[in-house]
């Protein structure tokens, strides 16, 4: 179990980072500023908060209530730097050796590809195996608690899929706790059991990273997890497990997850968000026969788009009087490049689409 | 050709070389590395010496380590002359050339990313341990840089040196002394010599440095 309560003054800014986790990998996830850098070297005692307490496997590293401040030669602690600080003056053999005691466990050289590197000098290797004489070299002390600051992110596109999933594997397989700062959600996603959010200074508990991405806890979440299509709507009337939202005038059915403990009674206004790959368009040569496919129908029109490469976005205009709800547009709706060619899209720009309840995620107003 | 001023020149150069990286790079180290306060104030007066006239130092120097000056007190009562002796003028020369190490060793320090050390911390190793196997060998370059500039400085101190050990030809007369009094007695002939070795020293070792500081780690 790792867990973190600290504040810190840093000239204007400001950290407030409360959390607990008791999953092995931790995904501290913001914008650059956010604190993520100040948390990991609070936990590595490298910077000293001004109050705070932080517990790693039932071990007391920082409190200041106690005045316990463990050095952090002292802390077991690996640490992968942002740009991996690897010493420029030695080999790879000797970086990875400079920290490790006698008789401790041999070394991940060979498991991390690196035995054939053995003594080149860090500016002799690729980011790629930079990342891993860094990931070898903190494994290396045999430490309790890993923390990897932005560990992917001096790597090219390629490379950084290929490294995240073998990075992800590397720390299943060591099996110990780990903290994982990014700025990127997937990144987090893809290695992390639970993921911190972190703006401005301050943090969200850890939440199942599942949770996270398909039940925000808030609009704020939802905001920080980059949700697109936040929305408001009143509440109109309820079914069981669904509720009936009005929304620009036109009812939407929304269905509520068994998990949410919402309790929405008519009249009360909330806000929910449309994720912009579940809003199909209705193929117009065709029947629609399917009922889920009627619930939710709006018709109207096409008044932007960008062009991403594998997907196209497409901002949709509802054909109804009254200012549309983001700017000038009501939805945005991603589709395949595929489906955009093959409905032909960029000729013709009036639809009808439809939108699923379930792709509806109605949020806690707090 | 008297070759007693060469000779003194030397050895108090040397000497004062390494009196200077003794204190100077740990000192240098201590101020890259370590806020305290009241730090731009060390760091400004270890400056000084490069500015002041070096009669201004050498006569503050001189009050210090003069019979009736504290350190000179301390030491007489000791039977240790230190005044207008070789050694006041190995101290003249460490007064004047000091503030040429630190400055360069610490822009060297300073240079050094800080997650380097910090990294070596999370590694368990101890403040002196990453002082010797990161800060050192990353420096270097700047130590070494520093201390040939501090080598060539002592080895041309004047001013300093003429108050506090005086101008005692077979004692405690260097070179440049030894060249002002060749000059006014006329034998230019010395003094030509002279200077020409303080200029090819001085000039070899610099291309020396500058070779080193091509090298890597």
């Amino acid at each position: 179990m790792l867990s973190v309560a600290l504040r810190k003054r840093l000239g204007s800014f400001s950290l407030d980072a409360q959390w607990t986790s008791r999953q092995p990998i931790v995904a501290l996830v913001g914008p650059s500023g956010s604190g993520k850098t100040l948390t990991l070297q609070c936990i590595a005692g490298l910077v000293t908060p001004d109050d705070g307490r932080i517990v790693c496997a039932d071990r007391e590293l920082f409190d200041s209530q106690k005045r316990i401040d463990v050095r952090p030669q002292q802390r077991k602690i690996g640490y992968v730097f942002q740009g991996y600080a690897l010493f420029p003056h030695m080999t790879v053999r000797e970086n990875i050796e400079y920290g490790r005691k006698q008789g401790t466990r041999p070394l991940f050289l060979d498991r991390l590809g690196l035995q054939s590197l053995e003594s080149h000098y860090p500016s002799e290797l690729s980011g790629g195996q930079q990342q891993r004489v860094a990931l070898a070299r903190a494994l290396a002390t045999d430490p309790d608690l890993l923390l990897l600051d932005e560990p992917l992110s001096a790597l090219d596109a390629p490379l950084r899929r290929e490294l995240c999933a073998e990075l992800s594997q590397t720390l299943r397989e060591w099996g110990k706790m780990a903290v994982l700062v990014t700025h990127d959600l997937s990144e987090a996603y893809q290695i992390a059991d639970v993921v911190v959010l972190c703006e401005g200074g301050r943090t969200t508990e850890a939440v199942p990273k599942n949770d996270l991405l398909w039940n925000p806890s808030s609009e704020r979440v939802a905001r920080l997890i980059g949700a697109r299509n936040i929305l408001r709507g009143a509440i109109a009337g309820t079914k069981p497990e669904a509720v009936i939202l009005n929304w620009r005038g036109v009812q939407l059915e929304a269905a509520l997850s068994p998990s949410h403990d919402l309790r929405p009674r008519t009249g009360d206004e909330l806000a929910f968000f449309v994720r912009p790959e579940y809003v199909r368009l209705i193929r117009k040569n065709r029947v629609v026969s399917d009922n889920l496919r009627q619930t939710n129908l709006f018709r109207g029109d096409i008044v932007g788009e960008r062009d991403e490469g594998t997907t196209w976005i497409l901002y949709f205009r509802l054909a109804l009087a009254g200012r549309p709800s983001q700017g000038d547009y009501d939805l945005e709706i991603e589709i395949p490049k595929l489906a955009y060619e093959r409905l032909g899209v960029a000729t013709d720009r009036q639809w009808e689409v439809s939108i699923h309840p379930g792709s509806i995620q109605v949020l806690p107003s707090r | 050709m008297d070759w007693f001023p060469i000779v003194l020149s030397l050895r108090v150069a040397l000497l004062a070389t390494v009196v200077t990286a003794a204190i100077g790079v740990p000192l240098a180290w201590f101020l890259a590395r370590r806020h305290f306060p009241g730090r731009d104030l060390v760091s400004a007066t270890l400056l000084t010496p490069l500015v002041l006239p070096p009669t201004v130092l050498g006569y503050y120097l001189l009050m210090v380590i003069g019979r009736r000056g504290p350190v000179g007190r301390f030491l007489d009562v000791r039977g240790i002359e230190l005044a207008f002796t070789w050694r006041a003028a190995v101290l003249a020369a460490v007064v004047g050339s000091f503030a040429l190490l630190i400055k360069t060793a610490q822009a060297g320090f300073e240079s050094i990313d800080q997650r380097l050390e910090q990294a070596a911390q999370t590694l368990g190793h101890s403040d002196w341990s990453i002082f010797w196997t990161v800060s050192i060998p990353l420096a270097w370059r700047s130590i070494l840089a520093g201390t040939v500039l501090a080598f060539c400085k002592a080895l041309g101190d004047f001013g300093i040196t003429l108050m506090v050990a005086g101008d005692i030809p077979g004692r405690t007369q260097t070179m440049p002394l030894a060249i002002y009094d060749h000059v006014q007695s006329n034998q230019l002939a010395q003094a030509n010599s002279l200077a020409l070795i303080s200029v090819g020293l001085v000039v070899v070792l610099m291309l020396a440095l500058g070779r080193v500081a091509r090298l890597r780690y």
